[in-house]
């Protein structure tokens, strides 16, 4: 297949995969649509369908039209921030082959440590959130060399430990709060206020950027997307971390550190979630207030699935998720749509366009089938 | 008992006429076959690996369709479109890799797929258990129906496996290198009850290339050669060496250019190596030999005689028993494959899609993977493009490596040019000793040849070569000396190939014949040890 062509089918695919979704999603939409006659639900279902799909950019009012709104741009690309973290943290440890869920739990306690970095450490303005950020990706690389070490060393899954991992931080956060950091004249738990000086800024001071806590996170973040695509293809460690994923006998035999590069993997898979966590703290909140495990580690692995598993991809992924999630939300709010039935759209639409990427395999197999049977049939050629 | 006496086709339980069957690589693993089964008796097919008898065996089970030719069964044309098909049709197949799911019972095994169920939900085991029991009577086959399959000996499973097929209503069993994981002891009881099933009027086909097993239980054989037939013959009408001349043989000789070997020091020095498998069958015993700067020396065998465990033993796959490895007086048994390779070793891998490349990335990242954090190929943190591309580009010119560019995907590619991508990788990055483990195995004749030549270049230009394949054309036409293994040892050790015949080397590739003690450690190219 030459390059052109094999462009084409990607495209049309996942157009394809979007109309198919959609189509389903209409169908659950209809069915659930207030009003008593068919015209009337009909109604709301388009309804319904406008506010997901041009909703999270556009405000739609009956006076005024239908008009671009910069307001939602900035929600959704701060949305963004977090599960970009996530997204490339997951890509790392996944395309070394190890299923470490760690993300989750990684993104709770680095923002966790990074709030208590920005509370207890007086530093000055600027250092101190880059400083606290550090801190917050460095304590989870380190916690993740407990499932990697276990699993270099004593072949235990990184998948379950990992995931065990989770709720482990999340409950001693919230014994630690409970207990000791809360701010006890407050009305809920959390957190004394952090320092002003830890706040990362937004990225344009006015009431749009500001209020959509659009802040130079994102910048870190896309930087982030660079640094992570340029390690893992124009250097030796994410070469060795691919070339592991693809095939760990083949990398052995080659005479690569095969142990070491999958607990490096990990650990950084860890600094990443740990690190993202702290921007999305200091960037959007001025005092810690999670009781419970955020979603952004899960959302991260939706996002590397989609992007398969390439740096890059990351933030077209993650802005995906951001849309759809926002869009779902404004269907919920504006459409009359149960507000279940908005998590089981989203899982059709996710599984279409995760299917798509199953396909992608499936083709591979026929392009190799196809390849095959060209040389036997040269070879018959030239037997014959 | 054959029960029927007449000739014609009724004669036969199984027919295959002029089977032909070319897989989708290209590789014709049989050409216009014709193989024919008595009822009741014990057939050998026979024939060195690669001869094609798993394939035709496999489209009689059903798990392959030939690409032309027909089967018949008891008189009837059949297409065996799975082995269902077969199975429904009488034939069972015993797997030299037992297929038993080693967490369930023996009796467990024996109803896969058949349970028998209690009111309609619950499996009977104890309808298994005697169901087990009646079978293993029956055939006079002792097995422990309520042991788990994994605390069983092999033999054992050996017996459950054939009860398997027999309960499945088999009356030809086939059966693919039966002995191969037994013990002596354990292939006499099996001898005994493959007769007792023979006399029950049961066929057999017996897999084997070993000599004097053949001899003692077939009543017929078929030898087979390069995907050929080689003919059908009356087990006791014909010798040992007969069978030994027609099973190993050579095609017309292609005569590769050569200049005389001038061995210079030893490079790779192999004392004592014994290794134990997890069965607790000797697979190397006492294997000591030189390999020099500048000479190919070739191990010849019969596939299964040690050598992949030998290989293994060298770059560290797997750790012997007793015994010592050097490279240039250090140790290598039990380094990691990094240091192995810094100490200059190279390995052309018997197994080229699981150790040889990464078949979903690149080219380019398949030939640098063992040099990729060299300082030509790094600036800083990172890759240096350029020179990385430049090596690639420059491999693929030199091993001439048909593809698109280099950043196709290796999985991509034929046979032949992922075999040269492993090549350029392990010939280029300077090494002292080439170990190349079945190279041109499955591959088209021209990549076949340039590999070839690329080891006797390589060779004279001071680079010490072990080769093993048993392909008999290749080890005699590029090895200066040979050992040939049989049974885990060294039977025979020729400074010179030239004068070998193929008479010679097959009388020692099947055990007919064995060198002296002294006569093998003449390969030992010092004397004190």
């Amino acid at each position: 297949m030459t390059r052109k062509r094999e462009i084409r089918f990607i495209i049309i695919r996942s157009l394809v995969a979007i109309c198919i979704a959609l189509l389903v999603a209409t169908l659950l939409i209809f069915i659930s649509a207030g009003g008593d006659t068919f015209h009337e639900k009909l109604e709301a279902t388009g309804e319904a369908l406008r506010q997901m799909l041009i909703g999270p950019l556009f405000r739609m009012s009956k006076k005024k039209g239908t008009s671009f709104e910069l307001k939602r741009l900035a929600d959704i690309l701060a949305a963004m921030i977090p599960t970009i973290f996530t997204g490339l943290s997951v890509c790392i440890m996944f395309s070394a082959n190890q299923f470490n869920l760690g993300a989750e739990g990684g993104i709770m306690l680095g923002a966790f440590v990074s709030a208590m970095v920005a509370i207890y450490v007086p530093m000055p303005a600027g250092l101190h959130a880059v400083v606290a950020v550090l801190i917050g990706g460095a304590v989870v690389a380190i916690l993740m060399l407990l499932p990697a070490l276990l699993k270099t060393k004593l072949s235990v899954s990184e998948m379950v430990c990992s995931l065990m991992l989770n709720y482990i931080i999340m409950y001693v956060i919230k014994f630690l709060m409970n207990t000791y950091l809360a701010d006890k004249s407050r009305g809920q738990i959390m957190s004394y206020p952090f320092r002003e000086t830890s706040a990362i800024a937004p990225i344009v001071n006015n009431t749009t950027f500001s209020g959509a806590k659009l802040t130079w996170g994102f910048v870190v973040a896309i930087v982030a997307v660079i640094l992570c695509g340029l390690f893992m293809y124009r250097s030796r460690w994410g070469y060795a971390i691919r070339m592991i994923g693809i095939n760990q006998a083949f990398a052995g035999y080659s005479g690569m550190k095969v142990g070491s590069v999958i607990v490096l993997s990990q650990v950084l898979g860890g600094f990443l979630a740990g690190a993202g966590g702290g921007v999305e703290m200091l960037g959007r909140y001025t005092s810690f207030s999670w009781s419970a495990l955020p979603g952004y580690g899960w959302t991260g692995i939706t996002i590397a699935i989609l992007a398969s598993n390439n740096p890059y991809m990351v933030p077209l992924a993650a802005f995906f998720m951001a849309y759809l999630s926002k869009g779902c939300d404004l269907m919920a709010t504006y459409a009359k749509v149960p507000a279940q039935l908005i998590d089981i759209i989203q899982g059709v639409i996710f599984l279409f366009f995760a299917a798509e990427q199953f396909l992608a395999k499936y083709r591979q197999k026929l392009v190799v089938k196809s390849a095959e049977e060209e040389i036997a049939r040269l070879n018959l050629n030239k037997e014959g | 008992m054959p029960d029927e006496k007449t000739s014609g086709p009724g004669e036969y339980v199984v027919q295959m006429k002029q089977i032909t069957k070319i897989y989708a690589n290209g590789a014709a693993a049989n050409r216009g076959v014709d193989f024919n089964l008595r009822r009741g008796e014990i057939h050998a097919l026979m024939g060195e690996n690669g001869a094609g008898k798993s394939t035709l065996m496999k489209m009689l089970f059903g798990l392959e369709q030939p690409t032309s030719g027909e089967i018949f069964v008891n008189g009837e044309k059949l297409v065996l479109s799975s082995p269902s098909v077969a199975i429904a049709h009488g034939i069972g197949m015993v797997h030299q890799h037992f297929m038993l799911v080693p967490s369930l019972s023996v009796a467990e095994n024996m109803v896969l797929g058949m349970v028998p169920h209690k009111s309609g939900i619950f499996i009977d085991k104890a309808k298994a258990v005697e169901l087990t029991r009646a079978y293993s009577e029956k055939f006079n086959l002792h097995v422990d129906p309520e042991a788990k399959v994994m605390d069983i000996p092999v033999g054992m499973k050996q017996k459950v496996e054939i009860l398997k097929a027999l309960v499945r209503g088999a009356r030809i069993l086939i059966m693919d290198e039966p002995t191969a994981v037994l013990t002596t002891q354990e292939t006499a009881e099996l001898f005994v009850e493959l007769k007792n099933l023979k006399k029950q009027g049961y066929t057999i086909v017996f897999i084997s290339h070993k000599l004097n097993e053949i001899m003692e239980i077939t009543d017929r054989l078929t030898i087979m050669r390069k995907g050929k037939s080689m003919g059908v013959y009356n087990t006791k009408d014909v010798t040992k060496e007969e069978i030994s001349r027609l099973m190993v043989g050579r095609d017309v000789v292609l005569s590769l250019q050569k200049d005389k070997a001038v061995p210079g020091d030893t490079v790779l020095r192999v004392r004592h190596l014994e290794y134990i498998n997890e069965w607790n069958k000797k697979m190397l015993n006492d294997i000591s030999f030189d390999v020099r700067r500048g000479e190919i020396l070739g191990i010849a065998g019969v596939e299964g005689n040690g050598q992949k465990e030998l290989v293994d033993m060298l770059f560290n796959f797997n750790t012997p028993n007793a015994g010592s490895a050097s490279v240039n007086g250090k140790s290598i048994l039990g380094l990691p494959q990094q240091k192995i390779r810094e100490l200059g070793v190279a390995l052309v891998p018997e197994d080229r899609m699981l150790y040889g490349i990464a078949s979903g990335a690149s080219i380019e990242e398949n030939v640098i993977s063992d040099r990729s954090g060299e300082k030509r190929f790094n600036k800083g943190p990172l890759f240096n493009m350029k020179a990385i591309h430049a090596e690639a580009d420059r491999l693929i010119k030199e091993y001439t490596v048909l593809c698109k560019s280099r950043s196709q995907q290796v999985g991509m590619l034929s046979g032949g040019n992922i075999q040269k991508v492993v090549v350029a990788r392990e010939f280029s990055n300077h090494p002292i000793l080439i170990l190349a483990d079945q190279p041109t195995r499955g591959i088209d004749v021209g990549a076949t040849e340039f590999i070839r030549k690329k080891l006797v270049e390589l060779s004279r230009s001071g680079i010490a070569v072990l080769l093993v394949s048993a392909d008999l054309n290749e080890v005699m036409e590029l090895s200066d000396s040979l050992i040939v293994m049989h049974n885990g040892s060294i039977a025979a050790y020729f400074e010179d190939t030239a004068g070998l015949t193929d008479e010679i080397m097959g009388e020692y590739m099947l055990g007919l014949k064995k060198q002296s003690a002294e006569e093998v450690r003449r390969v030992c190219h010092d004397q004190e040890t």
